[in-house]
């Protein structure tokens, strides 16, 4: 699927929202977008998922079959947890048997005769998680799945997105709390006042995540080849940030030499 | 596009969003009926065009029953096209059933007569028929007002009530006898002029008037499938 210079804006004064984005999702690759709050990640994960249009340029190649889950699942439905999913089951032409696997597989059995506005926000979260998966995506565009989920449920995040690139199937996932960590073969996109960027290349993941003390990555240098006409600049970072910050780094060209925590900085300033 | 309808229709009923045009309906049938009894071709025309309003009202709620999200969910799931269809294709379930209650309310009121012998009014059969006509007519063009006036289309609340009320009176004013523009309304007033004239109206002119809604109702829709289009 190719993003081809695409432009949007909400409103036809409005400022906008996303400028001349152009970017490729492979088939079976995961892109995690990343960039701070109302940078545009919803807006470009929507004109993916094609539930806005570009007011400007085209997305082309979009796969016929597109799961889409929402920040927020919309919960002020009157149904039970089971009936919106049997019925969202037979509005994409399956059975309503269709949905029982995932509910299974999601935890949701014991909320399955729960009202969808009694729903936890974690639990709400799933139900909009099982809806975009009851046809098996062509591309599943994920807008920020971990928001509300419990520590048991967020490796399933990781666990679908597998298996949907391992089906062929393409992912796009926005994340702002640095839970990417999951994700280690994931393409980062970068998104700041509506200008998207793609890191240069896949960056090592986890880094945020990393603890004191370990060594660097394979492939990452090391500050002892720091050349002489370089300098080293010492940034902090929100814990939250700083997969944001390193992407954004390497995309201004610079290099990363590595993520610690600040346990690890011994030193006091001099 | 029929399972999203279903779902859809059954949102709207579970909402309890149905009651309050359900009390309007009732109250403008038993008005139209508690009166007099007339023939049923005339009864019949004057009930539809009462009933337009209500049926424009009845389409806005079902398409604004859902929160913006659900809808732009089920856009993804079955496509743009797909997805406005399916609203509308409940909304003219509900309506038809607004209109089959419309087609019974005169039988408990005694609201209808036979014929006059020697009148030269249409007999009961084809006054019931001419009825069954009127209530489609004014269906088709209270689908598209209410279509019009829903929130994926006007967005904020508002607007969207301004512009079923605005649609509503205009179809009424714009319908009356020597209006300078009739052809900017649905034919409502002029289906019920033509069937309240004691005479059965003519082929030509029950063409005219079919012809007009269609045409109207597709215009209307088309407007609404473009501004559906930049809107999610």
């Amino acid at each position: 699927m190719r993003f081809e210079g695409v432009w949007f804006r909400y409103a036809r004064r409005a400022p906008w929202a996303l400028r001349g984005a152009e970017a490729t999702v492979e088939a079976g690759r995961t892109v995690v977008v990343l960039g701070p709050n109302g940078a545009g990640k919803s807006t470009l994960l929507q004109l993916a998922a094609g539930v806005l249009r570009p007011v400007r340029g085209a997305v082309r190649d979009r796969p016929a079959v597109v799961g889409w889950v929402p920040e927020r699942f919309p919960a002020a439905q009157p149904f039970t947890a089971i009936g919106y999913l049997r019925a969202m089951a037979q509005v994409r032409g399956l059975p309503p048997a269709a949905a029982d696997p995932w509910v299974e597989r999601l935890g949701l059995a014991p909320h399955a005769g729960t009202a969808l506005t009694d729903l936890s926000k974690g639990t709400a979260q799933k139900v909009g998680l099982a809806q975009a998966l009851l046809a098996p995506p062509g591309l599943l565009v994920l807008d920020e799945p971990w928001e509300g989920l419990d520590a048991a449920s967020r490796t399933l995040v990781p666990e679908i997105v597998a298996e949907v690139t391992g089906g062929g199937g393409a992912v796009l996932v926005s994340d702002h709390r640095g839970e990417i960590a999951g994700l280690p073969d994931a393409e980062h996109w970068l998104l700041t006042d509506g200008e998207l960027r793609q890191a240069p290349e896949p960056c090592p993941s986890a880094t945020a995540g990393r603890a004191a003390g370990e060594p660097p990555r394979a492939g990452e240098r090391t500050a002892g080849e720091v050349a002489a006409d370089d300098v080293v600049v010492e940034v902090v970072v929100r814990r939250h940030e700083a997969d944001a910050a390193v992407v954004r780094l390497r995309a201004s060209g610079h290099r990363v030499l590595g993520v610690r925590e600040r346990s690890a900085t011994a030193e006091e300033p001099r | 596009m029929i399972a999203l309808a279903r779902m859809r229709t059954a949102g709207f009923l579970r909402s309890g969003r149905a009651l309050a045009p359900l009390v309007a309906v009732l109250v403008v049938l038993s008005v139209l009926h508690g009166g007099a009894a007339s023939p049923p071709a005339s009864a019949y025309g004057y009930s539809a065009a009462a009933l337009f309003a209500v049926l424009a009202w009845i389409t806005k709620l079902v398409l604004d029953t859902e929160p913006d999200v659900q809808r732009r969910l089920a856009r993804v799931a079955v496509g743009g096209l797909r997805e406005a269809a399916a609203g509308l294709l409940a909304a003219a379930v509900l309506g038809l059933g607004v209109c089959l209650l419309a087609m019974l309310a005169p039988i408990p009121f005694g609201g209808i007569r036979s014929p006059l012998p020697g009148s030269g009014e249409p007999s009961t059969a084809v006054g019931v028929l001419l009825g069954v006509l009127a209530h489609l007519l004014a269906l088709l063009g209270a689908l598209a007002l209410g279509a019009l006036s829903g929130r994926a289309v006007t967005r904020r609340v508002l607007p969207g009530v301004a512009v079923l009320v605005t649609g509503s009176v205009l179809t009424v004013v714009l319908g009356l006898r020597g209006s300078i523009a009739p052809w900017l309304a649905p034919p409502v007033m002029a289906t019920a002029r033509a069937l309240s004239e004691g005479t059965a109206p003519a082929a030509g002119v029950l063409l005219g008037l079919a012809g007009w809604a269609l045409l109207w109702c597709a215009a209307a829709l088309a407007l609404y499938a473009r501004l559906r289009r930049g809107r999610s």
